[in-house]
């Protein structure tokens, strides 16, 4: 199973995936064989928990190193507000999510990992969010490639994804941005650069709600060096705690960072911020301008919300929502241009701060995925995670240019893809040998054919000499004998007709071993000649000609020879 | 249009026609008709889109509510269409398409008996006989896809509707069924095991169940091991199954660990593994098909085996179990099995050298025979076999081989079967095996503690909380586990990198210190050792980055205040203010609402248990001190304070729990004291003002050092029922309201539709 996320639109059942369509009756342990999850954002691994310690899953889950140590953060944060605003009582615990990640085995990148006897699979560097990875699924000569969410441009923090000219049947790839050729993110950058700039020179508040992890460090280092070349002095403030946190974790997988970070990180961590303080509660109350990141980045509940809150009064300020926000949300209300919102309590909260959209998530555009295409050389296409107008107009590109297959399948649609697999045969010894000691060892250039009989058992096919598969097989021989009757105008005795085929093949094939019997036949090599009277003719011999059928040729070759007559005899 | 307004106005059209009245002023205008009768969706461009063909299903399924509409189904071609869109490429389609076809076919057998009698005439609505034909046709088809369908629809209509016409229907279409199974090989298995259970379970079947025993008998003795195994364990759940093929079932169960323990016997053969009961093993004609499965491939073995030995601890617990439960031939084919995967039985036959082969290291056999192992500890034992449980047990501990999750399901199985070990009658030791075996583990233990994995770690200190909770107090165990280091070890896990493992530690170490188990000290009876647990816990709660490990200590301290602990009980008040000071402050919302709970205890503890209701009043003797007295108290340690000041918190959960605390004090109270005012007591009156600003939307903070005549005062004049129902309510009820819906809906048409990309 590739990843098992949630739909955080949904407060009921339908946020988690319905897992009884993989199972009916049965235990999805025995339906699955691993569940492999691409990164740490919900929508790819939120219904973790709930899938392997509410609904029974028992087997391995895999991800890399940095997701296994992140995702457990984010679930536990979800967990908390869906506990703390929802009020819900029969939802995950802490101890299922410590449980849950008891099962999971962490993955090096481009390190191949077999799952089992037949499955392999092996990660590659994705961008996207630290940690986030593509993965290569393998069952002997066939490959998926899952590309999870992924990035191809490199962005402030993390690098562009990567992957091998790996040649799947199948490249299962997201297309979130699948029409949009994105503007220079610098554009982005600059725009969201100068509204912070401007709205605390005129003395207002900003507030950037961000999840922990991620877009917020982005947007810290971006924050932070602009500060640096400004000199500006008004305080930046990040949620407590969140900080270290994040350092913590992009200091220890530093090698998942883009090169630039790991270049001046022997010099300075970047992600020690000069300007960045730790947030307190009562700084909010605070007067003066002021820049603050706040989880979470929906503004659904916490710390964010309750700033949020304060601060949304005042005409001055801004809230800068730098990602999406799911129906229900303050966040989904505000951006959606509603100015008085109901509150708990039936207060009414008019919202006159500036409310301001930046999207800084980071997908791949069309060009970038047509890149990935590209690069990993695929058979088939399947794209999901996007809108069906734009993967519709994507898939006709891709289709165009590589020349392969696109499905673009809706929810529970099942796709068949035909595919020819190589199937490994295994070549008995003794047969190699025959063919050595037959001369003439094969050229790469220049195929030969090689003959045996393919036995199948144990599921593994093998090509062995027939006398083998005879043996192992238990089985009588048979052998197949063709024979053909020439006739001689001759009308000496059957003896002296044969004597005189004797002499003629053995002057005629000189490299072949010609044999005149006791009984008066002929043989040349497996090849049986024998004279018989015509019964009605007396002037004709009849030559019966028999052959196996491994000596065809010959036999094919002596016939015509026959055919055409003996040399006079010297008088 | 676009496909999803299409969808919406299919779905809409079906909610109203669901009224009669409705119906027929839809139908006049011919809008029904062209929604969805035959010349209807089929034939636009837009029939191609998953989210059409779903809207138009879901939009027959609400209008399918009257007999208007039931003939208006089989008239208009509409049925047809469902039919259909059974083999449909989207598994939401067809599968709704599948529970439409069960709706129309009960709801028109319901119409058929609304004659005045309500019974059933043995005549088929038209509607019905439709459906009839083609469940009868699709049973007959070669097309594997359409008997599935057939027998879906069969198994929901089985499993839902238990009117008498089933069992006709059950009768006509049974020797289709019965056909299905003569067949090579048998279509669709998986969903024919379905129908045959749903068929079992009903109980408007019970006089046809004749030919129904047929039929499954026939199955158990033709369906691969896999597909039979679930239709036997379906089977003996049964509580009326007849006892000849409850024999035929129980043994398609047994059967793989039979010829598991048959490969692997030596003579004369390890204990258990030629007791199997008689009876249950005879005739079972699966048994070269199972040796077959068993054998052919990995992937084939290690499927049957994980499904048996999840299907035989899913049995065990039922008291419609098999009788008698043949446990010593159970336990020894689970010992084997585990022995096989760890690579330590050995086999010179055939069979057994390859089934060695096979299960060597895998994981998924040895997870699953350790839970049923752990399931199996419930019963009765013979002391040779349990010693034989406990040695695979240790080889499982100790090897360096066990995986992190194999090694946490070794665990819990000990655990299961130290627990439920036989003790002797009125001897407080521990049996001579446990016994045995606890020497062997601590040294295990002791190294599992320095695992470089923190799963390995944290599984271990789960288990030691769990033993020493229960065996706390036994000799044999304390004595064992005081000349280990594993006290010494565990305290030192208190500063493990891992959180997880600093939480798990926190509480193992926890229950050692209140069971006096604690690292001993460098001089014996040193009093410092005790302090130092406290200490760190102390230190831990105001400085650990991680919730859990904070969390982790407020629990250990709840239960140290329940027990009486005695650095707790040296001197509570400097306890309690301590805690609650550091706990006030904790950013975890998790952290103060158990800080709620440890001072509730603590109230508990002074004013006695919460009245009851129901409970006959009885004299306030349980209070053991006089109240007065205890709001001194209370108001020394700021405990007033917190609990006022978690009302006013943020998070949700901490307000209810101070809520919950409070009405519990003002119960408590709500005899004593003074008749003053709130507005007369210095303090409150702000206290009151504080409180009625907060719930304007605004933050405040509470006057400190309040008197108790002033927390009495603001406790009555509070409306702790009004903000207890309040808080009860989940935020969602804001979202859920019409308004807040209303809202979204037009929003979503203007401006949010550039965004919705950008989704994560």
């Amino acid at each position: 199973m590739l990843d098992c996320g949630m739909h955080m639109g949904f407060n009921d059942d339908r946020r988690f995936p319905d897992f009884s369509y993989i199972t009916q009756n049965g235990r999805l342990t025995d339906f699955l064989d691993c569940v492999i999850i691409s990164h740490f954002h919900l929508d790819h691994c939120g219904a973790l928990p709930y899938f392997s310690e509410m609904v029974g899953y028992d087997g391995p889950i895999y991800m890399t190193h940095p997701t296994q140590a992140i995702c457990p953060i984010l679930l536990e944060d979800y967990r908390k507000i869906a506990v703390d605003k929802k009020g819900e009582a029969n939802f995950f615990t802490s101890q299922m999510i410590k449980d849950c990640m008891k099962k999971v085995v962490a993955v090096h990148l481009h390190q191949t990992v077999q799952v089992d006897d037949e499955l392999e699979i092996k990660a590659y560097y994705a961008g996207h969010v630290l940690g986030a990875a593509m993965f290569q699924i393998k069952v002997g000569s066939e490959s998926v490639v899952y590309t999870g969410d992924y990035n191809m441009t490199p962005d402030r923090h993390l690098g562009a994804a990567w992957i091998d000219r790996c040649r799947p049947n199948l490249l299962i790839t997201e297309s979130t941005y699948a029409t949009t050729i994105r503007d220079s993110k610098r554009c982005r950058e600059r725009d969201f650069l100068k509204k912070v700039h401007e709205t605390v020179e005129r003395g207002g508040k900003v507030l950037i709600p961000v999840f922990a992890l991620g877009r917020a460090q982005e947007l810290c280092i971006l924050l932070e060096t602009f500060w640096e070349r400004m000199n500006l002095k008004v305080p930046i403030y990040f949620s407590t705690g969140l900080t270290e946190k994040a350092n913590h974790y992009y200091k220890l997988f530093i090698t998942w960072t883009n090169q630039k970070i790991r270049k001046t990180f022997v010099q300075r961590n970047m992600f020690e911020f000069k300007h960045i303080k730790a947030f307190d509660r009562a700084f909010a109350d605070n007067p003066g301008p002021m820049v603050v990141f706040a989880t979470p980045g929906m503004l659904h509940a916490g710390q964010s919300l309750q700033i949020f809150r304060k601060w949304a009064g005042n005409e001055k300020n801004m809230v800068i929502m730098p990602g999406y926000c799911v129906q229900g949300t303050v966040g989904h209300k505000i951006l959606s241009g509603q100015r008085k919102l109901e509150m708990e309590g039936r207060q009414v909260l008019e919202v006159k701060m500036q409310v301001e959209y930046m999207s800084f998530s980071a997908h791949a555009d069309a060009k970038g995925i047509m890149q990935l295409v590209g690069q990993a050389e695929p058979e088939n296409v399947l794209l999901v995670h996007g809108e069906a107008k734009k993967m519709e107009f994507l898939r006709q590109k891709i289709e165009q240019e590589f020349r392969v297959s696109c499905y673009m399948p809706a929810n529970g649609e099942t796709v068949t893809l035909p595919t020819s697999p190589n199937i490994p045969v295994g070549i008995s010894l003794g047969l190699l040998k025959r063919e050595m000691a037959q001369g003439l060892l094969p050229e790469t250039k220049k195929p030969r054919l090689l003959h045996g009989t393919l036995i199948m058992k144990d599921s593994n096919l093998r090509l062995v000499s027939s006398e083998q598969a005879l043996k192992e097989l238990g089985l009588a021989e048979h052998q197949l004998r063709f024979t053909c009757r020439v006739h001689l105008q001759d009308t000496r005795k059957e003896q002296e007709t044969a004597l005189r085929v004797y002499s003629h093949l053995k002057s005629t094939l000189k490299d072949h071993c010609v044999q005149h019997l006791p009984d008066g036949s002929v043989t040349v090599e497996s090849i049986l000649i024998q004279a018989a009277a015509h019964s009605e003719d007396p002037g004709t011999k009849v030559l019966l000609v028999s052959w196996t059928y491994q000596d065809e040729e010959l036999g094919s070759f002596l016939t015509a020879l026959l055919k055409k007559g003996l040399p006079q005899a010297p008088s | 249009m676009s496909s999803r307004v299409l969808s919406f106005s299919l779905r809409l059209a079906g909610t109203f026609a669901a009224q009669e009245d409705c119906f027929l002023y839809l139908q006049q205008g011919e809008l029904l008709l062209g929604l969805f009768g035959e010349g209807g969706p089929q034939c636009w461009a837009a029939w191609s889109v998953p989210t059409v063909r779903s809207g138009w299903i879901q939009g027959l399924r609400s209008l399918a509510q009257h007999p208007c509409a039931l003939h208006f189904l089989a008239d208009s071609g509409a049925v047809d269409t469902i039919f259909s869109l059974q083999g449909d490429p989207s598994l939401f389609v067809a599968s709704a398409a599948s529970q439409l076809l069960v709706h129309t076919l009960a709801l028109s057998m319901q119409a058929g008996a609304t004659g005045c009698s309500g019974l059933w005439d043995g005549v088929w609505p038209a509607c019905a006989q439709k459906i009839m034909g083609h469940l009868e046709e699709s049973l007959q088809s070669t097309a594997a896809p359409q008997v599935t369908q057939a027998l879906n629809v069969l198994t929901s209509t089985f499993g839902r509707c238990h009117s008498p016409w089933t069992e006709t229907l059950w009768g006509q279409l049974c020797p289709l069924v019965a056909r299905l199974l003569e067949r090579t090989p048998i279509p669709a298995a998986h969903s024919l095991v379905d129908l045959l259970l749903s068929v079992a379970r009903s109980p408007a079947l019970s006089s046809s169940h004749g030919r129904l025993w047929e039929a499954v008998a026939q199955a158990l003795r033709c369906l691969s091991p896999m597909q039979a195994g679930s239709l036997a364990l379906g089977m003996l759940k049964l509580p009326h199954c007849p006892q000849a093929l409850r024999v035929q079932a129980f043994g398609v169960l047994l059967q793989p660990l039979a010829c598991v323990v048959k490969a692997t016997a030596q003579a004369p053969g390890p204990p258990g593994c030629s007791m199997w009961p008689p009876g249950w093993l005879d005739g079972a004609e699966g048994s070269s098909l199972t040796v077959d499965t068993l054998l052919s491939s990995k992937s084939a073995c290690v499927g049957i085996l994980c499904q048996t030995l999840a299907q035989l601890e899913e049995l065990q617990p039922l008291p419609q179990r098999p009788a008698p439960w043949p446990q010593e031939p159970l336990l020894g084919a689970a010992v084997t099995i585990l022995r096989l995967c760890h690579g330590s039985a050995t086999s010179s036959s055939s069979g057994g050298g390859r089934l060695c082969a096979t299960l060597a290291g895998c994981v998924r056999v040895q997870r699953a025979a350790l839970d049923f192992l752990g399931t199996l500890s419930q019963e009765t034992r013979s002391q040779e076999l349990e010693k034989e449980v406990f040695a695979v047990l240790s080889e499982y501990l100790g090897s360096p081989d066990s995986s992190p999750t194999v090694l946490k399901k070794a665990f819990q199985t000990t655990l299961r079967w130290l627990l439920s070990s036989p003790r002797t009658p009125g001897c407080p030791d521990l049996g001579p095996q446990p016994l045995l075996f606890l020497r062997e583990l601590f040294p295990v233990l002791q190294k599992r503690l320095c695992s470089p994995s923190w799963e390995v770690r944290d599984s271990v200190l789960e288990f030691l909380t769990q033993l020493s909770r229960h065996w706390g107090g036994q000799a044999d165990f304390r004595r064992a586990l005081l000349a280990s280091e594993v006290p010494t070890l565990t305290q030192q896990l208190l500063q493990d990198p891992e959180s997880y493992v600093r939480a798990s530690a926190v509480a193992a170490a926890g229950q050692l210190s209140s069971r006096g188990l604690q690292a001993a000290p460098d001089s014996p009876e040193h009093p410092q050792a005790q302090q130092g647990l406290l200490g760190e816990l102390l230190c831990i709660l105001s400085t650990d980055s991680e919730g859990f490990p904070r969390r982790a200590v407020v629990q250990v301290f709840t239960e140290w205040l329940r027990d009486g602990h005695a650095d707790v009980a040296r001197d509570t008040e400097w306890f309690i203010a301590t805690v609650l000071q550091v706990v006030s402050q904790d950013l975890d919302w998790e952290v103060r609402v158990q800080g709620l709970e440890l001072a509730q205890v603590f109230l508990v503890q002074r004013l006695g248990q919460p009245r009851c209701p129901y409970m006959v009043a009885l004299p306030e003797a349980a209070s053991a001190t006089p109240i007065p007295e205890v709001l001194q108290s209370l108001c020394r340690l700021r405990l007033f304070d917190f609990a006022f000041r978690a009302l006013l918190d943020c998070d949700r959960p901490v307000a209810q729990k101070a809520c919950e605390l409070l009405l519990f004090l003002k119960d408590k109270t709500a005899m004593c004291g003074g008749l003053q005012e709130a507005g007369d007591i210095p303090g409150s009156a702000s206290g009151q003002v504080t409180l009625q600003r907060w719930r304007a939307g605004e933050q405040g903070q509470l006057p400190g050092d309040l008197q108790p005549e002033a927390m009495l005062a603001l406790l009555r004049s509070t409306d702790l029922e009004g903000l207890q129902a309040r808080l009860a309510q989940s935020s969602d009820h804001m979202e859920k309201s019409p308004q807040s819906l209303l809202q979204d809906m037009l929003a979503t048409v203007g401006v949010l539709g550039e965004n919705e990309a950008d989704c994560y």
